[in-house]
């Protein structure tokens, strides 16, 4: 049982890549999603200190 | 940076750009998977099937409709963990294996149309759409069991036992669920049985599972 499955898709494809492993995909579309999310929290953040400052 | 308290779960600007950016983002996601699918559904032409009929296996997940003019069989694959259509040279189809792509293709529309007019999905399975109240079709071509049907309705070939059992579906009763009599003529069960056949050498990355395991595995390796 390896961690990486070997791709073995008929019609090789970016997507088939991310759809091998059962969690595969979900992680991907989290990870590019949910992080620049973190992101925009913190620069909402920061402006909200900022005018509250003044 | 103040140590003034700010919540920016509250914020409307936190939520506005969160939105703009999943909406945006899943926008392209899709149109970029619409334009990556057309590889995955663009049918092969005959020069890719007369290519792949020098190997073992097919280089276009849906095959050119000239696929009626060879033996397909259904090996099981290490690599992919699955069984896999091949191809096992030429295959005379109600007595002939020279059928040209537009001959084919016009059998195949034929049976697609007849498979829609007298909705084979009401009851069996074709690619995963239908129901499960008769057995699934997407891999009927393959299925050892035809071999009955030729000794039963006495043909020397699995297409014309097929076309023979979709012609009098009443006078051959098989399963406890029978059949009914749906007036299939015999050009419409011609193209229906190539229809039927093109569809078994659709690389469906195993789809149904274990279909014919047993059956057809076992006894086309023992037969080596």
């Amino acid at each position: 049982m390896t961690f990486i499955e070997p791709f073995t898709d008929m019609v090789p494809s970016f997507f088939g890549m991310l759809n091998q492993g059962p969690l595969t995909l979900t992680i991907f579309l989290h990870t590019i999603i949910i992080l620049p999310m973190f992101f925009i929290y913190r620069q909402e953040k920061v402006r909200l200190e900022r005018e509250g400052k003044q | 940076m103040s140590n003034k308290i700010v919540s920016v779960w509250t914020d409307n600007n936190f939520w506005k750009r969160s939105a703009a950016w999943i909406t945006g983002f899943s926008a392209i996601l899709l149109i970029w998977l619409t334009f990556d699918t057309l590889g995955q559904i663009t049918q092969g032409t005959d020069t890719d099937m007369q290519k792949d009929a020098k190997g073992l296996y097919f280089s276009k997940r849906i095959p050119s409709a000239t696929v009626i003019n060879y033996k397909i069989g259904y090996e099981y694959s290490d690599k992919r963990g699955h069984e896999v259509p091949t191809i096992n040279g030429k295959e005379k189809f109600f007595g002939r294996d020279d059928y040209s792509e537009e001959e084919a293709a016009a059998l195949l529309h034929l049976g697609k149309l007849g498979s829609q007019a007298k909705n084979c999905m009401n009851c069996h399975t074709l690619l995963g759409n239908g129901a499960y109240y008769a057995p699934d079709l997407t891999k009927a071509w393959l299925d050892p069991k035809w071999k009955l049907m030729m000794a039963i309705t006495q043909k020397k070939t699995r297409e014309e036992a097929m076309a023979e059992f979709l012609q009098h579906p009443s006078k051959y009763p098989t399963h406890s669920r029978r059949m009914p009599n749906l007036d299939i003529t015999a050009a419409e069960a011609k193209g229906l049985v190539a229809f039927l056949k093109h569809m078994s050498a659709i690389d469906t990355n195993g789809f149904p599972r274990n279909f014919g395991k047993k059956d057809i595995t076992l006894r086309e390796r023992s037969a080596k």
